[in-house]
């Protein structure tokens, strides 16, 4: 719970940072990126098993881009794909028995989602990405509605939208990991090794739920963004 | 003037109260999210599947709530 916290100065201002999230998060980074490099080298007509897996990953990612945005959905694929693939590996590493390895100035391994600086980075990426994604789109029109009561109203919501929005997907994806790790520290303190082992496998469910959640609201949002309202 | 024992005890009582309306609003919603589960699979066998993943996401974005209040509860227990 507590971080490996790193303070230096730039001009005066203190800026920290935390070093077991920024480890742990490379850790993540390079496992989905040397996934990718392994399962892209030999494409071939004929998939072989690792291609299979990967196509039909993919295929997922089409398939609800597909569902959810009417047309021009494939832009969108970089960003939601390696936002899931991202999110599933850092929640899936909070369940590796990283913690055991005891670092010296406090802080431990373990997922780096349990960290809402990651989370609250991913959500603003998201966030830079629908409203710029909206711009293009629609132009001014994606702030300003028709000039009448309800026309006003919605500008002013949705100008709020862009606040809450990004702070829910944050501490949605964090509090989830990070409520996990509180459960099996408390299942731990009650009956040690046998307790935790349900809780542990859930999380590995929660892992996935909570990546497909985030991916599924990214393109929902990309979606009212860009999508016509009538 | 209030001393701080009494702010922190104050706090952790916050506390309890925090994760357990929170907890009132979840259940309430995961219960919901069950119940239009059974519906749909009693009037439509087929759907088992497709409806399983809709009730998974409903399921976790209402449970989400609930951890808002865990967020705040823990924010509440260190004061």
């Amino acid at each position: 719970m507590e971080h490996w916290i790193y303070i230096f100065n730039i001009a005066g201002h203190a800026i920290s940072l935390n070093l077991d999230t920024i480890f742990t998060m490379w850790f993540a980074m390079a496992a989905v990126i040397i996934f990718a490099l392994i399962a892209t080298r030999h494409l071939d007509l004929i998939p072989g098993k690792l291609q299979a897996v990967s196509e039909s990953v993919m295929k997922f990612f089409y398939g609800t881009l597909d569902t959810m945005i009417e047309h021009e959905n494939r832009q969108h694929v970089p960003l939601v794909a390696s936002l899931f693939l991202f999110i599933v590996t850092a929640n899936l590493m909070g369940q590796l028995p990283l913690r055991i390895i005891n670092l010296k100035h406090g802080g431990e391994l373990a997922s780096p989602t349990n960290d809402i600086n990651l989370t609250a980075a991913m959500a603003i990426i998201v966030l830079i990405y629908y409203v710029f994604m909206g711009i293009r789109a629609k132009g001014a029109k994606f702030f300003l509605h028709e000039f009448s009561f309800t026309g006003i109203v919605m500008a002013l919501v949705e100008i709020l939208e862009m606040i809450t929005r990004p702070l829910s997907l944050a501490i949605r994806l964090f509090a989830n990991i990070f409520a996990g790790e509180i459960l099996v520290s408390i299942a731990l303190g009650g009956l040690a090794y046998f307790l935790p082992l349900p809780i542990m496998l859930f999380e590995i469910l929660v892992a996935f739920i909570q990546a497909t959640v985030f991916m599924m609201l990214t393109i929902a949002y990309i979606g009212s963004a860009t999508g016509n309202e009538h | 003037m209030v001393d701080t024992a009494t702010i922190s005890q104050m706090a952790h009582l916050g506390a309890g109260i925090a994760i357990g309306f929170g907890a009132v609003g979840a259940g309430l919603g995961i219960g919901f999210a069950t119940k239009g589960l059974m519906d749909a699979v009693s009037r439509q066998p087929e759907v088992a599947g497709k409806a399983f993943g809709f009730f998974l996401l409903g399921a976790a974005l209402s449970e989400a709530c609930a951890l808002y209040a865990f967020v705040i509860a823990f924010m509440l227990l260190g004061k």
